[in-house]
């Protein structure tokens, strides 16, 4: 591979426009085609969250039937997690990994583009079962059997199977991808890069990579069993034939929520990356970050019952599942102070990549405190399965992921692109979405509290049932023009050539990607310097200065 | 960059006044800022626990996003170029071991709250004499089996004051039983019995399915009506035998058909002469039906023959209209 450089980008039909694409192997393209599919995905799981706020702005709307609202509502939360948030995670890996480590490319390029168009075909396959017999699976995203099972009352349609075979396609995609970060990061980092002075975004990928490998498999197994159920006549999940449903729920959990951290740690490494480049600071305790990154990962495989509070598992289990979930509150605690403590006499410049980090921690800082109450399971018992817990998951899957992927993709959009994404469009951004999002989640802490069920298409009280609902589909609206923003800047930087056209390092960052041009050649370096320190652009910096004076 | 600061100032002033006008809308109404007002003593204790851990993670919310506001007033650029730096800290040890080791006992303090408010949530009080009830959760009503063996639909019976046992149980899909102001909630699992229990003052307490269970989940609703002793012991004692063909056909039956059988999410039934035939219907309520269009859950599955009955003599009286000669409907 590494000695046949023109296979890489060959002459002849493959260097077309649009074949090239289709035939790529390179890293960046393929990272840069992961981001785009998500960002789609995104949009299409934006839409359906709108049809869902809109049937539910006020009490007994007609807007959705009763079965579209479920599976709009399974296939956001699949849409979202399988689809936007794992995918986009491994496209920002793909474009940054070799370049923070100063490779030439992913460990394995062929793997790398399977992974890619695995997960293009695992997104087809899902969307395209609106299509199916039955329309699309309406179990919620859990799938939790006896209602995914094949029974004429539960889910008979295809769409269930559907559902299942793009899990799978998606896992595979998601392992693939794994072995090859981790392959890559533990063998290309050039020169003098160890791993105390790796990148933090490359430690949260590690990380990510390892708890996709761990948690995947569950899920697999899980909704294989299912299938079986569905279409072999097995009675896996089936109680009257001796099958048993709690086996489903911690089957699903045991990946369901290292899938939270798989989703959330490299939104810490962003975070990590991007507030020390803005505060002209390095960032406090990176061993403290890094470490907490591991720390978290390893207990979030502890954790996984207490979303299973309320089926009856027994003081017991509840009291272990309880201690470990609040253990986790504190490596994470650890890096929230952490951050703060990075822009303790900072020099903050306010560009967008900065503001979008500082909405993530404020905004993930109250997702994580609302979680302790969830982790206290007698206070579960009343919250859970409400729309406080919707507010609280949205606040760090959201305000936390998804606010830091903004910031992620401000930042890196010059070096992806070449050009700048204009500064004002990008506050308006922020302000749209920061205020949308509040809107839209922080009534529906208080609807849970009131009673409100989650994953009910419709409600019958008016008062403050309606006021909540009614503002939090005011703000879903203010949040999906912020993103409409985004996506106008977009148009605005580079089909209209707006962008200014940036050098190699804009912000004058710390981190090996910005060594090189922006966008970087097909072999990303020219050289890459021996590195001394986390930091190697500031220290070239320094001795550049240095040698002029 | 001073003219960073009208945008900043704008974001504080916007986000006190969404902040105040919601706190002052909830607090008006004293709704949504904690849970329902407890009627029952594991309720009230749940509320306890949920103030204390208020009180925590209010305290760390102020300190992280007050830091947070401060350093962003205070650090702030004001003009200074890219390449001004801030002190090259790289970090403090002490400081790690404070913000490790306080969560670690806020969270402990936590932890011995809760566990100290568990037994009273988890346990009833000793009582003389608890009820035993079992609440049986199904597509798409709540049926509740009451120690004589009489049956109601949605609307649970109970003595007021008198300690409740819930036995909950489910045969079709999950579901979960939830009555805010009753405790918190507990599924209703197919092959798994749960517990939970409650005691009520007087008073009528609404609540509703809380696990996704199918096309009406959202309709799912239970009323737990506690009353006087001797109103239960009338109501089971005769009322309930004598009304639970109207609850099941109101509580069941036209939850899809209708309330006059004119059909809904499922067919027209009005004038379906097996409305009347006790065999023929007996069949479909214990195994369901799979038409043309659709599907109906057996959702008679564990009725026993004296509730046929019953809803057959409701259903001839009220809904059935037999098509008369001429051929036209209803």
């Amino acid at each position: 591979m590494a000695t046949r450089s023109e296979a890489v980008y060959p002459v002849g039909w493959k260097s077309g426009r649009v074949a090239s694409w289709l035939v790529t192997v390179d890293h960046k393209r393929i990272g840069i085609m992961y981001i785009a599919t998500s960002i789609f995905f995104f949009a299409l799981g934006g839409l359906l969250a709108i049809l869902m706020r809109a049937q539910l702005a006020g009490p007994g709307e007609h807007f959705l039937t009763k079965n579209s609202y479920n599976e709009v509502m399974t296939m956001h939360g699949t849409t979202m997690i399988f689809l936007v948030v794992v995918p986009i995670m491994a496209g920002f890996g793909n474009f940054l990994v070799p370049l923070m480590i100063g490779a030439r490319d992913m460990a394995f390029p062929r793997l790398n583009a399977l992974s890619y168009w695995l997960f293009l075909l695992g997104g087809l396959v899902l969307w395209l079962s609106w299509f199916s017999k039955g329309g699309a699976a309406h179990a919620g995203w859990w799938s939790y059997p006896t209602l995914s099972e094949a029974m004429p009352w539960a889910s008979p349609g295809h769409g269930q199977d559907y559902w299942i075979l793009a899990i799978h396609i998606l896992t595979l995609s998601s392992i693939f991808g794994a072995i090859n970060f981790i392959v890559t990061i533990h063998n290309m980092r050039t020169a003098g890069m160890t791993w105390m002075r790796m990148p933090l975004f490359v430690w949260a990928m590690e990380t990510y990579s390892i708890l996709l490998i761990l948690a995947m498999p569950a899920i697999s197994a899980a909704v294989t069993l299912l299938l079986l159920d569905r279409n072999f006549g097995t009675h896996f999940f089936i109680p009257g034939h001796g099958g048993s449903l709690l086996l489903y729920q911690h089957m699903f959990w045991f990946f369901g929520h290292p899938e939270v951290y798989i989703m959330v740690l490299p939104a810490f490494g962003m975070i990590s990356e991007i507030l020390p480049v803005f505060s002209r600071k390095p960032i406090f305790g990176y061993k403290a970050v890094a470490f907490s990154t591991l720390a978290i990962a390893f207990f979030s495989m502890l954790v996984w019952a207490h979303h299973m509070f309320t089926t009856g598992l027994g003081l017991g289990l509840d009291g272990f599942f309880m201690i470990s979930s609040m253990v986790i509150a504190v490596p994470t605690g650890i890096k929230i102070f952490n951050w703060l403590a990075t822009t303790w006499r900072g020099n903050l410049i306010f560009d967008s990549p900065l503001l979008f980090s500082f909405g993530f921690l404020a905004l993930f800082t109250f997702g994580g405190l609302t979680g302790i109450f969830l982790a206290a399971f007698p206070v579960d018992w009343q919250l859970n399965d409400s729309y406080f817990i919707v507010a609280h998951f949205h606040y760090v899957a959201f305000g936390g992921i998804v606010f830091a992927l903004f910031a992620g993709l401000y930042y890196w959009w010059p070096k992806m692109f070449g050009r700048m994404l204009d500064e004002r469009l990008a506050k308006l951004n922020f302000w749209l979405m920061f205020i949308g999002f509040n809107m839209t989640f922080l009534p529906m802490h208080m609807l849970g509290l009131l009673g409100m069920p989650r994953r009910v298409y419709t409600y019958h009280h008016g008062g403050l049932w309606a006021v909540y609902n009614g503002i939090s589909t005011a703000g879903g609206v203010l949040t999906a023009i912020g993103v409409a923003v985004f996506v106008a800047n977009i148009w605005i930087t580079h089909g209209l050539r707006k962008g200014a056209r940036v050098g190699n390092d804009p912000w004058m960052a710390d981190t090996l990607e910005w060594y090189t041009t922006s966008p970087p050649p097909p072999h990303n370096f020219d050289s890459v310097p021996y590195v001394t320190s986390a930091r190697p652009l500031r220290d070239l910096r320094r001795r550049l200065a240095e040698d002029a004076t | 960059m001073r003219r960073k600061l009208p945008t900043f100032v704008l974001a504080v002033v916007v986000a006190l006044a969404t902040a105040l006008v919601t706190a002052s809308v909830a607090a008006a109404t004293n709704g949504g800022l904690t849970p329902v007002q407890p009627e029952s003593p594991n309720a009230s204790h749940t509320l306890t626990a949920y103030w204390v851990i208020v009180g925590f993670t209010g305290a760390i919310f102020f300190l992280v996003e007050g830091l947070l506001i401060a350093f962003i007033w205070k650090y702030r650029s004001r003009g200074r170029g890219r390449a001004v730096e801030g002190p090259q800290v790289h970090g403090h040890s002490r400081l790690e071991v404070i913000w490790t080791v306080i969560p670690v006992l806020i969270l402990c303090a936590i932890g011995i709250v809760v566990f100290f408010q568990l037994p009273k949530i988890d346990a009833a009080p000793a009582s003389a004499h608890p009820i035993h009830i079992t609440v049986e959760g199904h597509q798409f009503y709540w049926q509740f089996d009451y120690p004589n063996k009489t049956r109601s639909i949605n609307t649970l019976y109970v003595p007021a004051g008198r300690v409740v046992y819930l036995k909950v149980v489910a045969t079709d899909v999950i579901h979960s039983w939830w009555i805010p102001a009753l405790g918190g909630k507990i599924q209703a699992i197919p092959g798994k019995v749960n517990y939970t229990w409650f005691k009520a003052p007087p008073g009528t307490y609404e609540g509703q399915c809380a696990e996704l269970c199918g096309v009406y989940h959202a309709s799912m609703t239970a009323h737990v009506v506690a009353e006087s002793q001797p109103a239960y012991d009338a109501y089971i004692g005769a009322q309930a035998a004598a009304t639970i063909g109207k609850q099941e056909w109101s509580g069941v039956c036209a939850t899809c058909h209708g309330n006059l059988g004119q059909g809904g999410y499922g067919p027209n039934i009005a004038t379906n002469s097996l409305l009347v035939q006790v065999a023929g219907l007996e069949q479909i309520l214990r195994n369901g039906f799979v038409g043309g269009t659709g599907a109906m859950p057996p959702v008679g599955d564990t009725w026993n023959s004296a509730q046929i009955q019953a809803l057959v003599a409701y259903v001839k009286k009220n809904v059935y209209k037999a098509a008369p000669a001429g051929g036209a409907t209803q």
